[in-house]
C-alpha cells in the first residue's frame, strides 16, 4: 500500500526533515511512527499525502510513484486517503457537519448519505450533540475528534493521523483508537505518528521509531502475517452505506 | 450528490458568504450596462432615424435646357464615371411642372397663368445610402457643376453633414461605452474573485488536500461571475426599459416623437446583450482563477 525507497527530504537552506528512509507498509497494516518533536513524523505523513515532494528517493501509494502522479490522478488517489492532521485544518466559519462533508462532496456522495455517515461517525466519538455547532465554538479535543471524523467520513483505503490523540483524555483516546481498530479490521491501511506511547504500547502491529529525520527502531517491512483478507473498497461503500 | 449539484451548492454558498462584494460587483456590472444600452439604444434609434431621412437623400442638377436621348445617356456616363450610384432619374421641365402643381394640391390654381415649362428640366441622382457617400458628396457636386449645361447642384449639404457627424459621435459614445463595459465587467468580477479567493485560502486548500478535482474547485468561481453578469445585465435593461417607458410617456406629445417612431430593443437584442454580459463576466472569474488559483 505504501512504499518509500531512500526518501529524504530537506528544507532550505539546509535542514534535513527526512533522511534516506525506507519503509513498506502492507493493505490493511497499522503502523505507528513514533519519535520526538522534530523527529520527521509529520513530514513523513507530508510526504505521503504529496504536500511534499521529497528531495530524493520515492514515494508509492497504491503503487502509483507521487512524484510523477498527473494532477487528476493526485486528486483520485486523495480522495482515497484520510487525513487527520495535527493542526485539524477545519473551517472555523462552517458548522462540525459541513466541515466532515467536505471530504464527501467532493466524491459527489448523496446528501443523504453524507447525513447518515456524518451523524453515526460524530456519535461513534461522542459528538452527536455538536452536529450544528460551528468548527470555532468546539474545544480543542473536540475539534481533534471532528478532524478525525472527516479523515474517517470517505471510507478511505488509508487513513494517516498525526498525532490524532494529543488533546485527548485517556476515554477519548480508547473511543478514537477502538474506531480506529473498526476501520482497520474492514481493510484500511493506517499510518499513525504519536508521542503518545499509551496507545501502542500493548499493540502487536509494528512500530517504527524516527530520530532526526531517520529510522532508529522497528522493522521498515512488514510481517509476513499482515492481514490479507482485507475488504476491497467497494466493499467498504457497501458496508458502510 | 452529482457534479452540478454539488456545484450549484458551492456557488451559492459562496454568494451568500461574500454577499457585501458581491453586491458592489453587480452593482457595477448594472451601471456599466445601463450606460451601454442608453447609448446604444439612442444609437439604434437616430440611425432608423437616418434611413428615413436618407431616402430624401439626393443631388439634384438643374439644366439650362432640356436634353435629348443622346445628352441623357452622356450625362449618365459623366455621372457613373465619378461613382456608382443607387439610380438616376431625368425630369423634364413639363414634369417638374407637374410635381410642383401636385405638391400645390388644392392652390394649383396660382399655376394656371405660368407656362408649364417655366421650371427647368432635371436629373436627380441618388447616390448609395452609405456614409462613405457623405465623405463623396461635396466632390461629387462639384463634380457634377463641370458638366456641360448645368446652372445648379442642390443638396442639403450643412443638415447632411451635422447628420452624419451626430450619428459618428453616437457610434463612437457607443464603442466607448460598450468598451468601458467590457473592462469594468471582467475588471471588477476578476477582482471580486480575487478578494474570494484570498479570502477562502484555508477552504481551497482543504479542498486541494482532500482531493477535489479542478473543475470543482474553479466551475463555482465561473458559476458565481456568470449569475453577476446575467443578474447585472437584466437589471441594467430593466432600468433602461423603466426609463425608456418614462420618457416615452413625458415626451409623447413632442413633436420629435409624433414624427419619429422611438423603440426599445427588440427581444433576440435583448438576449444577446445578456449572453454577452454573462460571458464577459464568466470568462473573467475564469481568467482570475486561472491566474490566482494553482491547481
Amino acid at each position: 500500500m505504501v512504499d518509500l525507497v531512500k526518501v529524504s527530504k530537506t528544507y532550505l537552506p539546509d535542514i534535513t526533515a527526512i533522511s534516506d528512509v525506507s519503509l513498506s507498509v502492507n493493505k490493511g497494516e497499522i503502523l505507528f511512527l513514533t519519535g520526538k518533536s522534530g523527529a520527521g513524523k509529520t513530514t513523513l505523513l507530508r510526504l505521503l499525502s504529496r504536500i511534499e515532494k521529497p528531495t530524493k528517493g520515492v514515494v508509492e501509494v497504491a503503487g502509483c510513484d507521487l512524484s510523477k502522479l498527473a494532477p487528476g490522478k493526485l486528486q483520485k488517489l486523495r480522495r482515497s486517503i484520510g487525513v487527520a492532521y495535527q493542526d485539524f485544518k477545519l473551517l472555523e466559519d462552517r458548522t462540525v457537519a459541513q466541515n466532515i462533508a467536505i471530504a464527501m462532496e467532493v466524491s459527489y456522495t448523496r446528501a443523504s448519505v453524507m447525513k447518515m455517515r456524518t451523524k453515526k461517525l460524530l456519535k461513534e466519538l461522542d459528538l452527536s450533540s455538536k452536529y450544528d455547532t460551528l468548527a470555532s465554538e468546539l474545544s480543542r479535543g473536540e475539534q481533534q475528534r471532528v478532524t478525525i471524523a472527516r479523515a474517517l467520513s470517505g471510507n478511505p483505503d488509508l487513513i494517516l493521523a498525526d498525532e490524532p490523540t494529543g488533546n485527548l483524555d485517556n476515554e477519548t483516546t480508547a473511543m478514537v483508537m477502538d474506531l480506529f481498530k473498526y476501520y482497520n479490521r474492514r481493510g484500511t491501511t493506517l499510518l499513525i505518528a504519536t508521542h503518545d506511547e499509551s496507545i501502542y504500547r500493548d499493540s502487536d502491529h509494528r512500530v517504527i521509531e524516527l530520530k532526526e529525520g531517520s529510522i532508529i527502531n522497528g522493522n521498515t517491512f512488514p510481517d509476513d502475517t499482515v492481514n490479507d483478507t482485507a475488504f476491497t473498497p467497494e466493499e467498504n461503500d457497501s458496508a458502510a452505506e | 450528490m452529482n457534479f452540478l449539484f454539488a456545484v450549484f451548492s458551492q456557488t451559492f454558498r459562496n454568494l451568500l458568504q461574500t454577499w457585501s462584494a458581491q453586491l458592489l460587483t453587480l452593482l457595477t456590472i448594472t451601471l456599466s450596462v445601463l450606460i451601454f444600452v442608453f447609448f446604444y439604444l439612442i444609437y439604434t434609434n437616430v440611425l432608423h432615424v437616418g434611413q428615413q431621412l436618407d431616402d430624401d437623400l439626393r443631388l439634384i442638377v438643374y439644366l439650362d435646357e432640356e436634353p435629348s436621348k443622346e445628352m441623357q445617356e452622356e450625362y449618365r456616363r459623366k455621372i457613373l464615371k465619378f461613382d456608382r450610384v443607387d439610380k438616376i432619374l431625368f425630369v423634364s421641365r413639363s414634369e417638374a411642372f407637374q410635381r410642383f402643381a401636385d405638391q400645390l394640391g388644392e392652390d394649383r390654381d396660382i399655376l394656371s397663368d405660368m407656362p408649364d415649362d417655366f421650371l427647368p428640366s432635371s436629373i436627380e441622382v441618388y447616390p448609395f445610402r452609405t456614409l462613405d457617400t457623405l465623405t463623396k458628396i461635396k466632390r461629387f457636386s462639384d463634380y457634377l457643376m463641370t458638366l456641360p449645361g448645368v446652372l445648379k447642384v442642390q443638396y442639403g449639404r450643412e443638415w447632411v453633414e451635422r447628420f452624419y457627424t451626430f450619428i459618428n459621435l453616437l457610434r463612437l459614445i457607443v464603442i466607448l461605452s460598450g468598451t468601458l463595459l467590457i473592462l469594468t465587467t471582467t475588471f471588477m468580477v476578476a477582482n471580486t474573485i480575487r478578494l474570494t479567493l484570498l479570502g477562502r485560502q484555508e477552504e481551497l486548500e482543504l479542498l486541494r488536500l482532500v482531493g477535489a478535482s479542478t473543475n470543482y474547485i474553479r466551475m463555482p468561481f465561473f458559476l458565481e461571475g456568470a449569475i453577476q453578469g446575467m443578474v447585472g445585465s437584466t437589471l441594467g435593461l430593466g432600468a433602461l426599459y423603466l426609463l425608456y417607458n418614462w420618457i416615452k410617456l413625458h415626451l409623447a406629445v413632442s413633436s420629435l416623437m409624433l414624427v419619429f417612431e422611438f423603440t426599445f430593443f427588440p427581444l433576440p437584442v435583448v438576449l444577446i446583450i445578456i449572453g454577452i454580459s454573462t460571458l464577459l463576466c464568466g470568462s473573467g472569474s475564469f481568467s482570475s482563477t486561472r491566474k490566482f488559483l494553482q491547481l
